[in-house]
């Protein structure tokens, strides 16, 4: 006849309260990934399309229509301006103003940025019409905190939800898969790529 | 559960950060970069004959007021000078704080970190120029009214800057651009910007 085997002991203080920090730290990885999901998105997108703007408009797109409505009756430019916005058959109520840039060419704006310009000698020019990317428009207006004001304490929340996802990211796992183990050299590495671009550009 | 609780109420906790500073106007005076103007012979666009301006709704990235909408710093000096007059002799006001307005007739297709200003004779434009980002003036300002506040900035450039100059002006704008357009130096005439109010008309 035996003993009845004695219940294990309670798990060291130091190993419990190791479990309960990195429990939160999962939670709060895990739900702030939540929240800030959309934005990390959208600032993503946002920064593709930003990061080459010199190679396209990432917020606007411009398409250009030819036009020849012959040569002009010769008038001060308010009287070239009604001759062109009657024969363009503009909508008065759309028209903003004009402008003579040279003593040939008029420029009649119209509203969203958009303009008839034409050499007032022979008629011929062209209808410039603007229109705003759909979503990307918005969406760049908020990574580059165009709107400013209360937007920029909301992008002041996100940045430290980042640095909380960042910092908490790296306690997820722990042992050989931790950033003890192997998820030091890919910090590192990480790491390597800014450095040597800062290194090799300042240098 | 007391876990859950407390991971809420830091999600809560960042999201009052986000909200409870309210509406802020960007008040931030950014003194910046350029306007140009061409220079005594030399030029973007041929001098004209004679020509106007009229102006007119707001949009985007800045304080909407009764008056119009605001950008950076806004206006704070009570008269306006001619953008015919700085033009005339822009190195009595370079270095000094003026303010001018008139219809706008271009805006930096980009980045919106600038926009031409008519003056009241034909091909007569001032440049309000800020810093990258400080304030963005969106495309469609194009055709409003614009009352500018800032320094203004004088630059006399070299006959192969100024080729240069025009030429990114150019590119800026989506414009063909022959060199042979430029054959004197340039004068490059423009205010730093530090506050701005758009409003549709005069």
């Amino acid at each position: 006849m035996t003993a009845p085997e004695a219940p294990a002991p309670p798990a060291p203080r130091r190993a419990r309260e190791g479990i309960m920090w990195r429990k939160w730290l999962r939670i709060f990885h895990r739900d702030i990934g939540y929240v800030a999901v959309a934005l990390i998105i959208a600032y993503g997108v946002s920064g593709l399309a930003v990061n080459h703007i010199e190679d396209w408009n990432p917020s606007y797109t411009f398409a250009e229509r030819g036009f020849d409505i012959g040569p002009l009756p010769a008038g001060d430019p308010a009287a070239l301006a009604d001759a062109a916005i009657t024969r363009l058959r503009l909508d008065r109520a759309s028209v903003r103003g004009h402008f003579l840039e040279t003593a040939r060419e008029l420029r009649v704006f119209l509203t969203d940025g958009q303009e008839a310009r034409l050499d007032v000698t022979t008629g011929k020019g062209k209808l410039k019409l603007v229109a705003r990317r759909p979503v990307l428009f918005q969406l760049n207006a908020l990574h580059l905190n165009n709107l400013k004001g209360a937007w920029t304490y909301v992008a002041d929340a996100f940045a430290v939800a980042l640095i909380i996802l960042a910092l908490t990211g790296m306690t997820m796992m722990k042992g050989d898969r931790g950033l003890l183990g192997r998820g030091k050299y890919f910090v590192l590495a990480g790491l390597a790529v800014p450095v040597g671009f800062i290194a090799y550009a300042f240098a | 559960m007391t876990l859950r609780i407390a991971s809420l109420a830091l999600i809560a906790a960042l999201a009052a950060a986000g909200c409870s500073k309210g509406p802020k106007t960007d008040a931030k005076a950014a003194p910046a970069a350029t306007a140009a103007k061409p220079a005594d012979g030399a030029a973007t666009a041929a001098k004209p004959a004679d020509g106007t301006a009229s102006a007119a709704k707001p949009e985007g990235t800045a304080t909407p007021t009764a008056a119009g909408q605001s950008f950076g710093a806004g206006v704070k000096l009570p008269d306006s000078t001619p953008i015919a007059t700085i033009l005339a002799n822009p190195k009595d006001y370079a270095g000094k704080t003026v303010r001018a307005e008139g219809m706008i007739v271009d805006v930096c297709p980009k980045r919106g970190c600038w926009f031409e200003m008519a003056g009241p004779n034909p091909g007569e434009k001032l440049r309000f120029k800020v810093v990258d980002g400080e304030m963005v003036f969106p495309l469609d300002a194009k055709g409003k009214w614009a009352v500018a506040e800032g320094v203004l900035s004088v630059k006399d450039m070299s006959l192969e800057d100024s080729v240069a100059y025009a030429k990114y002006q150019a590119e800026e704008k989506g414009e063909a651009f022959d060199p042979a357009s430029v054959t004197a130096p340039m004068s490059v005439v423009r205010i730093d910007g530090t506050g701005a109010l758009i409003r549709d008309k005069q």
